[in-house]
Formats: C-alpha cells, sequence, structure tokens
C-alpha cells in the first residue's frame, strides 16, 4: 500500500516535470517559428496548460517532501498532546479543503465536456483534456492529505526534513 | 451584512486558520470559500474552480516556472561561485561589501523579469548559499534579498505596470520609462541601508580578502564573463525583438543550459534534480496562487474593497492627504492580497477621484507599483515571503520581521516621490 | 431586492463599459431598486473567456462576451468576424438582425438568453509600410490574435505572430510585429501610433459584444421587473449603437492628432481583400452548414 501511494505521488511529479518542459518547448516554439517563418497555433495556450499542469500535477510530491509552506510557529513550541492535537486539527481542515478543491475540480473538467467548453483562442482546444491536468493533481493531492491525516492519527507519521533549507544554511 | 462584520469575521479566521497551520494555499481558499457562503448568495465551488483553472492556465504566468527553473540550473553551476569572484574584488571596499550583490543582482535581473518572485528566486538561489559560505549573517541577506526582488515590478518590463497602464488608459511605454528613475533610486536606497546597516554592525560583515591592484581585479573580474553573457542574452533577446518579455524566460533558461554545459556541470543527474526542483517550488507558489485567485473572486462579489475605496474616494482629501490615505489603504490590502489583484479591483473607483485631484496619472501609476512593491513582502500574504519561505525554511514571521526595514525604504521613497515628482515624470516628459 | 453580478472584460472607460453602467442605472430606476446590477468592469471578477460559462452555469446572472471569441464552440458565433460580409454600421446592425434568432435559439438551449448587441467599431489594417495591394502584405509580421486573423495573414502571404494583448505595446517597440488587424479605438488604447503610422481603414468586420442572461435568473423575477429589464436592454442597444460611432469618429481624429495617417484602401488592395473575404466566407460556410446559408440568406436579402 505505501509503494503504491508512493509511486502515485512520484508518477504524477514525473508528469509534472514533463509538463514544465512542455511549457519551455512550447514558448521556444514560438520564438522559432517566428524566426524561420512558419506558423503554429496555440503555442501560447498550449505552454499555459503545460504550465498548469506542472502546477498540478506535482502538489502531492510537493507536499510530501515538506515544501508547501504553513505557519509551523506555534506549533514548533507546542508539545505532546497539544502539539498532536494542532497537527490533527490542521490536517483535518487541508483534508476538508483538498476535498473541495479536488471536487470542484473534477467537476469543472465534467462540466466542460458536458458544455463543449471550447478554448477561445487559436487552439480551439476541447478544455475538458488540460482540466484533467488539474482534476488529477487535485485528486492526488487529496489522496496524499488523507495519508498524511492517517499516519498523524496511528502516530506514525515522518515529516520529510525540507532539502531546501539545508542548502543555505 | 456590515462590512466592518465581514472584515472582522475574514480577518480573524485567516489568521486563525495560518495560525493553526494550515497550509498557506489552502488557507486562502477556505477563507475564500467562508466570505463566499456567508455573505453572497453566489455557489462558491464551480466559480472556484472557474478562476483557478484561468489563474494557472494563464499565459502571461509562463515566464514565471521559466524563470524558475533558470535559477535551480544556475544553482548547480560554478555561476554564482564564479560571478562573486568577479564582484568581491570591487566592492571589497564599499561598506557592507557583497552584501550589496543581493540589490545589485535583483536590479540586473529586474530588467530582464517583470515579476517579483521570478527576481527573488532566481537571484536568490545565486547568491543565498554563497553568502551563507562566506559568513555573511541571514537575517539581512534574506531580508535585503525580499526587498530588492521587488525591483522585477518597478524596472521594466513590469506585469503589475501593463495591467495599470490598460485600465488607467495610460501610455505602457511611457509608464516602463517612467519606472526607471524610481528603481535605481530604491535600489541606491537598499544599498545606501546596508552600507549604513554594516558600518552600525562591523562585527557582523566578514572580513576583505587580500586587497588589490587595479590590474588583479580586472583579471578577476574576467569571472563575471559568463554572467553578464547570459544577462546580455536574455535582455538583448526582448530589446532585439527576437523574443517578447515573456518569451525572453524560455532564452534564460536554454542560455543557463548551454552555460552549465560549458562548465562541465549538466549532467543527467542535475539536469533532473534542477527540473524536479524547480517544478516543486513552483508548485509550491501555484497552490498560493490558486488561493488568492479564489479570494480575488471572493472579494470581488462580496465588494469589500470596492466599498473601502469608495470610502477613501468619499472623504473629499487634500492631494497629500489622498496619496496618504491611499498609501495607508493599499498597504493594508497589501497585507492581504496579491498586488495585481489589487489593483484590478479598486481601479475603477480610485481612478475618477485621483483623476479629479489632478494627479498626473503617471506618477500615480509610479505609485502604485511601488505600493504594490510593498504589498509583496507584508505579511500575512506576500509572494517574496512565501518564495523566501519555500527556499529557506524559515518561519515567515522571521523573514517579514528581517524585511521590515526595506518595507520602511519603500514608504520612504513615496514621500520622496510626492516631494520631488520629477523622479518619475521627468524621463517620460522627454519621450 | 435581487442583486445580480455582471461581468464584463473592458476598462471602465471603454464606450461598452459606460452604457452597461447606464444600463444598470436604468435598471435600477424602472424599477425602483428591485433589481441591482453591479457591473465588475475590466475582468475583475471574470475573464474574458470565461464570462459566458460564468453566466451559463449561474457564478454570474448576466454578462458581457464577445461574440467571436466563441467561434470556435459555433461558427455562427462568428459571423460578424467574417471579413467584408458587413463593412458598415447599417450592414452590421442588419447582419445583427439576420444573426439574433439563430443566437437567441442556441443560446436558448444552453439555459441563456441575449439581451442586446453592440458592435465595436470597424476594423482596419496597421501597418509599418505602406500598402497598394495584397502583394504588398507578403512577409509582414502580423499578429495573429483569432482563427480569422490568422487566416487573413495565411492567404496574404503574411508571418501570422502571436502577441498577447498585454505585450502589444512592446512587441511594435522592438518589431516582433508590424503590422495588425483592428479597430482605430484599439490603436488608440494601446497607443499603437507610437510605433505604427499608417492604418487603412478597410472597414473589414464590426465584432460585437452581446449582454446575455442566464435564464433562470431571468424567470425568477417578476413580470414587471423582466419587462424593465427588456426595456433598458433595448434602450441601451441603441445608445450603444450610437455610442460606437461617436467613440470611432473621436478616436480616428485623436489617432490623427497623434501623428497617425488615416488612409482609405487603394482599389487595388481593396479588390485582394474582398477576394480574401470571399474565400474566408465560403470557407465558414463550409463550416458552418445550412445555419450559416440561412444567415447570410437572410442578411442578403435585408
Ligand atoms: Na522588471
Ligand atoms: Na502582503
Amino acid at each position: 500500500m505505501r509503494k503504491l501511494l508512493d509511486f502515485i505521488y512520484d508518477a504524477a511529479a514525473w508528469l509534472a516535470a514533463l509538463a514544465m518542459v512542455g511549457v519551455l518547448l512550447m514558448v521556444l516554439l514560438s520564438i522559432v517559428s517566428r524566426q524561420l517563418q512558419f506558423h503554429v497555433a496555440g503555442t501560447d495556450a498550449y505552454a499555459g496548460y503545460a504550465m498548469a499542469a506542472a502546477g498540478f500535477l506535482a502538489l502531492a510530491h510537493t507536499l510530501k517532501r515538506n515544501e508547501h509552506i504553513r505557519v509551523t510557529l506555534i506549533l514548533a513550541r507546542l508539545q505532546g498532546g497539544a502539539r498532536r492535537g494542532l497537527e490533527i486539527w490542521a490536517l483535518t481542515a487541508a483534508v476538508l479543503l483538498a476535498a473541495l478543491f479536488a471536487f470542484y475540480s473534477v467537476r469543472l473538467a465534467v462540466v466542460s465536456y458536458q458544455l463543449n467548453d471550447v478554448s477561445t483562442s487559436n487552439d480551439a482546444t476541447p478544455l475538458w483534456i488540460p482540466q484533467l491536468a488539474m482534476a488529477i493533481g487535485t485528486l492526488v493531492l487529496l489522496l496524499a492529505f488523507v495519508d498524511e491525516w492517517v499516519q498523524e492519527l496511528r502516530g506514525r507519521r515522518v515529516v520529510a526534513e525540507n532539502e531546501e533549507a539545508l542548502h543555505n544554511e | 451584512m456590515n462590512d466592518v462584520v465581514i472584515t472582522t469575521l475574514l480577518i480573524v479566521s485567516l489568521f486563525a486558520l495560518l495560525a493553526s497551520g494550515v497550509w498557506i494555499g489552502l488557507t486562502l481558499a477556505g477563507v475564500a470559500w467562508i466570505g463566499m457562503q456567508l455573505f453572497s448568495s453566489r455557489p462558491a465551488g464551480d466559480a472556484m474552480a472557474v478562476t483557478v483553472w484561468g489563474s494557472a492556465s494563464s499565459w502571461t504566468l509562463t515566464a514565471l516556472p521559466l524563470f524558475i527553473w533558470m535559477g535551480e540550473i544556475l544553482f548547480r553551476t560554478k555561476l554564482s561561485e564564479s560571478m562573486f569572484r568577479g564582484l568581491a574584488p570591487w566592492v571589497s571596499r564599499l561598506p557592507g561589501r557583497l552584501l550589496h550583490t543581493n540589490v545589485i543582482g535583483c536590479t540586473i535581473f529586474a530588467a530582464v523579469s517583470g515579476s517579483s518572485a521570478a527576481t527573488c528566486a532566481t537571484i536568490g538561489k545565486m547568491t543565498l548559499p554563497e553568502l551563507g559560505r562566506r559568513g555573511y549573517p541571514e537575517d539581512i541577506t534574506i531580508g535585503s534579498l525580499a526587498g530588492a526582488g521587488t525591483l522585477g515590478l518597478l524596472i521594466p518590463p513590469s506585469i503589475i505596470m501593463i495591467v495599470y497602464g490598460v485600465t488607467a488608459d495610460v501610455s505602457i511605454a511611457r509608464l516602463f520609462v517612467a519606472g526607471i528613475l524610481p528603481g535605481i533610486l530604491l535600489a541606491a536606497l537598499f544599498s545606501g541601508y546596508l552600507g549604513v546597516w554594516s558600518a552600525l554592525n562591523r562585527g557582523r560583515v566578514p572580513p576583505p580578502d587580500a586587497p588589490m591592484s587595479l590590474r588583479e581585479r580586472l583579471h578577476e573580474s574576467r569571472h563575471l564573463i559568463p554572467v553578464v553573457l547570459l544577462i546580455g542574452a536574455v535582455l538583448g533577446s526582448i530589446y532585439s525583438g527576437f523574443a517578447t518579455a515573456t518569451e525572453a524566460a524560455a532564452v534564460g533558461v536554454v542560455g543557463s543550459l548551454v552555460l552549465s554545459a560549458a562548465q562541465r556541470s549538466l549532467s543527467w543527474a542535475t539536469f533532473k534534480e534542477s527540473l524536479l526542483g524547480a517544478t516543486r517550488l513552483y508548485c509550491m507558489i501555484a497552490l498560493i496562487l490558486a488561493g488568492a485567485a479564489f479570494l480575488t473572486l471572493a472579494m470581488g462579489y462580496i465588494g469589500l474593497p470596492r466599498h473601502l475605496a469608495e470610502f477613501v474616494s468619499s472623504l473629499g482629501l487634500s492631494p497629500f492627504m489622498l496619496v496618504i490615505a491611499l498609501s495607508i489603504f493599499y498597504i493594508i490590502l497589501g497585507c492581504f492580497l496579491d498586488g495585481i489583484s489589487m489593483v484590478v479591483l479598486t481601479m475603477g473607483v480610485i481612478l475618477p477621484t485621483v483623476t479629479a485631484a489632478k494627479i498626473d496619472l503617471i506618477w500615480f501609476g509610479i505609485f502604485i507599483v511601488i505600493v504594490v512593491e510593498m504589498a509583496q513582502i507584508t505579511p500575512p500574504v506576500g509572494f517574496n515571503l512565501f518564495v523566501l519561505q519555500g527556499m529557506t525554511g524559515k518561519e515567515i514571521t522571521w523573514i517579514a520581521r528581517v524585511t521590515m526595514p526595506f518595507f520602511f525604504l519603500m514608504c520612504g521613497m513615496v514621500l520622496l516621490l510626492w516631494w520631488f515628482p520629477g523622479i518619475a515624470v521627468w524621463l517620460p516628459s522627454k519621450m | 431586492q435581487t442583486k445580480w453580478d455582471l461581468p464584463a472584460a473592458y476598462p471602465a472607460s471603454n464606450f461598452h463599459t459606460e452604457n452597461l453602467e447606464q444600463f444598470a442605472k436604468d435598471v435600477d430606476k424602472a424599477t425602483g431598486g428591485k433589481l441591482k446590477i453591479t457591473v465588475h468592469a475590466n475582468a475583475s471578477l471574470f475573464k474574458a473567456p470565461e464570462i459566458k460559462r460564468a453566466v451559463q452555469g449561474g457564478q454570474a446572472q448576466i454578462g458581457e462576451i464577445l461574440l467571436v471569441n466563441f467561434q470556435n464552440e459555433w461558427q455562427i458565433f462568428g459571423a460578424d468576424g467574417i471579413p467584408f460580409l458587413a463593412d458598415s454600421y447599417d450592414a452590421a446592425y442588419k447582419l445583427w438582425r439576420a444573426q439574433k434568432p439563430l443566437l437567441e435559439k442556441k443560446l436558448g438551449e444552453q439555459g441563456m438568453m441575449v439581451l442586446y448587441a453592440v458592435a465595436w467599431p470597424p476594423q482596419g489594417i496597421y501597418t509599418k509600410k505602406t500598402l497598394s495591394s495584397a502583394a504588398d502584405m507578403k512577409g509582414l509580421k502580423w499578429r495573429a490574435y483569432s482563427p480569422a486573423t490568422a487566416r487573413i495573414a495565411e492567404l496574404v502571404g503574411a508571418q501570422p505572430v502571436t502577441v498577447q494583448a498585454a505585450e502589444l505595446s512592446q512587441a511594435m517597440a522592438t518589431g516582433v510585429i508590424d503590422s495588425y488587424m483592428s479597430s482605430g479605438s484599439t490603436g488608440y488604447d494601446t497607443k499603437t501610433y507610437e510605433h505604427i503610422k499608417n492604418w487603412y481603414d478597410t472597414q473589414a468586420w464590426l465584432p460585437k459584444n452581446a449582454v446575455i442572461v442566464n435564464r433562470a435568473a431571468f424567470n425568477a423575477l417578476d413580470k414587471a421587473t423582466q419587462d424593465a429589464l427588456l426595456k433598458a436592454g433595448a434602450e441601451a442597444e441603441t445608445r450603444g449603437w450610437a455610442a460606437s460611432k461617436k467613440a470611432n469618429a473621436e478616436t480616428l481624429d485623436k489617432l490623427k492628432a497623434n501623428g497617425m495617417q488615416i488612409l482609405t484602401p487603394p482599389p487595388g488592395l481593396k479588390a485582394d481583400m474582398q477576394k480574401v473575404g470571399d474565400t474566408m466566407l465560403k470557407e465558414w460556410l463550409e463550416k458552418a452548414g445550412p445555419e450559416g446559408q440561412q444567415l447570410v440568406d437572410s442578411y442578403k436579402k435585408m
């Protein structure tokens, strides 16, 4: 189970990284096409979709690496039961908000599909396709928060050391 | 429902959620949700999804992830090390020495990037580890980075100026030109402060390297060639019409990859690390941006910023008092909203008042950019603070505290601008 | 008391937005404050492409959209973007009368209704070099911001370039583009005259903004309020078309004052552009099918 969950977070993160490369390629394509006098319609829109995918699909992985920021001023000063209580409250609130976010993101893609919502710019992409990245990314984030919540309740939650912090000390 | 009650409730819930350790992006979404459910009859969820999607996939933002990636690549090269070697002999006699690198770096990078978060992240990736290694104290290096990063907005190109220019029907080209002098002046104020600080805290600045002759210094400057080439390529691509200001970020990424290959620090492992590192840092910012977009929408529905702006407009103040009142108004608003939302949500009400007070709209544009810069570094919602928390792992309250002097310098800048309006309007009048 | 939100994409100083504000005031007055409409200008609530969906989904009860924006979804939305089909205010108004029944049907199926529509000023060609025929347009770096403007570039052999509105000014300054097609007012708003000195008044097409209403929200109003809304809408339409003509005349004067040459297209250019228009109409009819043919037939009969 642990392995499967970690695989899901990492797979989504790799897709996000791929999307990041996609942003670069799309912007480069728009520069190069102008220099070499050919036209690819909708590079700007595709760059936007890729950027959205990069942001949403990496949400869970970033959480697991403890790189989503929060204010831990009070948490850090508390000990034992009080600390655990506050942590459970924060995780509960996060699970609820992530659920809200995931539910409406899925609904966004579904409604786009039903309404046949099409991009208004040159690319004419049916919007539910790029919106899938948002739906999947927020679902995986919800999964990751539930995962953290369950582990905290069982007293097994290990918070990753923020690696970035080490570089600057 | 009374505006005072709404405001109190929203602020209380914002602080309660933040203080209890709920992740920042989710907190903003939560506050927006509470606001919409309680104070507007509109269905919140679908509107949230549409807006979040719109802002997350908006082309105007694409430069941000690319510049972040550029920073991650450069961080893994020897570029910052060689840049510091090249700069060190030149600044060794200045009080503060290499502390000025943040200000210098941000000022130059601001000419490339239109966003404050991108400036802060890209320059910080290069300067923070290097300054730390050389023994410069953390508080002043992080504070000066947060402050100087905001120059990305004042020195052209600038996203916020484009938004203001379109809203206020002012020439964007003139606004860009108007930002140059105030940008340099503000950078000089920051540097001056760093000098004074170092004079007062002699023990905290590491000693200079052995003095060098001019010849030796010039020779050491060869280490600056890579960074000059890189910045030259990015700037050159914009001003030669090779790329637009947004596309220049992609030129920056390719340039950094080439540089890193030339220095033999490019391998599959470093490429992968830089890519994943950039994806995570961008993702962290994206979650907050999503929450902020929803909060802006909720504010639009509830109408709070509009009502506040109407209140300020209704006071019938003299021009000077109006500028003071607007400064306070935007500083307060800036604690909770990001810069572009502030402008979009209030300009409709504020502009007629400003025009009636016969305040020059170019001047006012520069004023707006400076108050928006302040918003980047005021807690609880300040994007430069978020970027730096993500990069250093420090508490946001600590970062906000060490950045405070730079906030006051910007307040001083607003007063300077009022007494010497020429700082902003002289250059564009020569166009 | 009922409160409606009206998202609009253009700045408060734009004549469309001023018209909307007046419309909201008229409704307020006529209903004795029973229906309050708040105009959220400048895309402060929803951005231009999101507004139609927001009205459809009930996130806003009423909104203003640029019809041609939605051509990808349904070709008839783009009828007022076909070059030289309707090339004057009178022709554009006729086209609107032909287009309206089809729009009413389509929007009706989507749970919406159309209240009124107002044309933008006619579109012309901004270019750094002077043109005597379409052959001169070969190799121009042409801003393509919609399917139609991209197609025109292809047909005349210009290089279509994607540049966002936000970067238009800078793109002209640095030579990323040297030509584009738009109205006099867009050229004035974006300070095009700082970089480009020729505008060919081709009157190619007059795109329209339409104000659309969520049907369920409309049905929830009492009869008197509904009537007041419809009446205020009809008045806004008349007022809007007049304002558009006035804004067009004024901006052309302002453009001239800022050094822009307002040029009548020479016969060669005119004939070539007419050919481009014919090709594009044919292509549009193929995509739009019988509905499109019906629209063009009823328009030509007027
Ligand atoms: Na800048
Ligand atoms: Na702030």
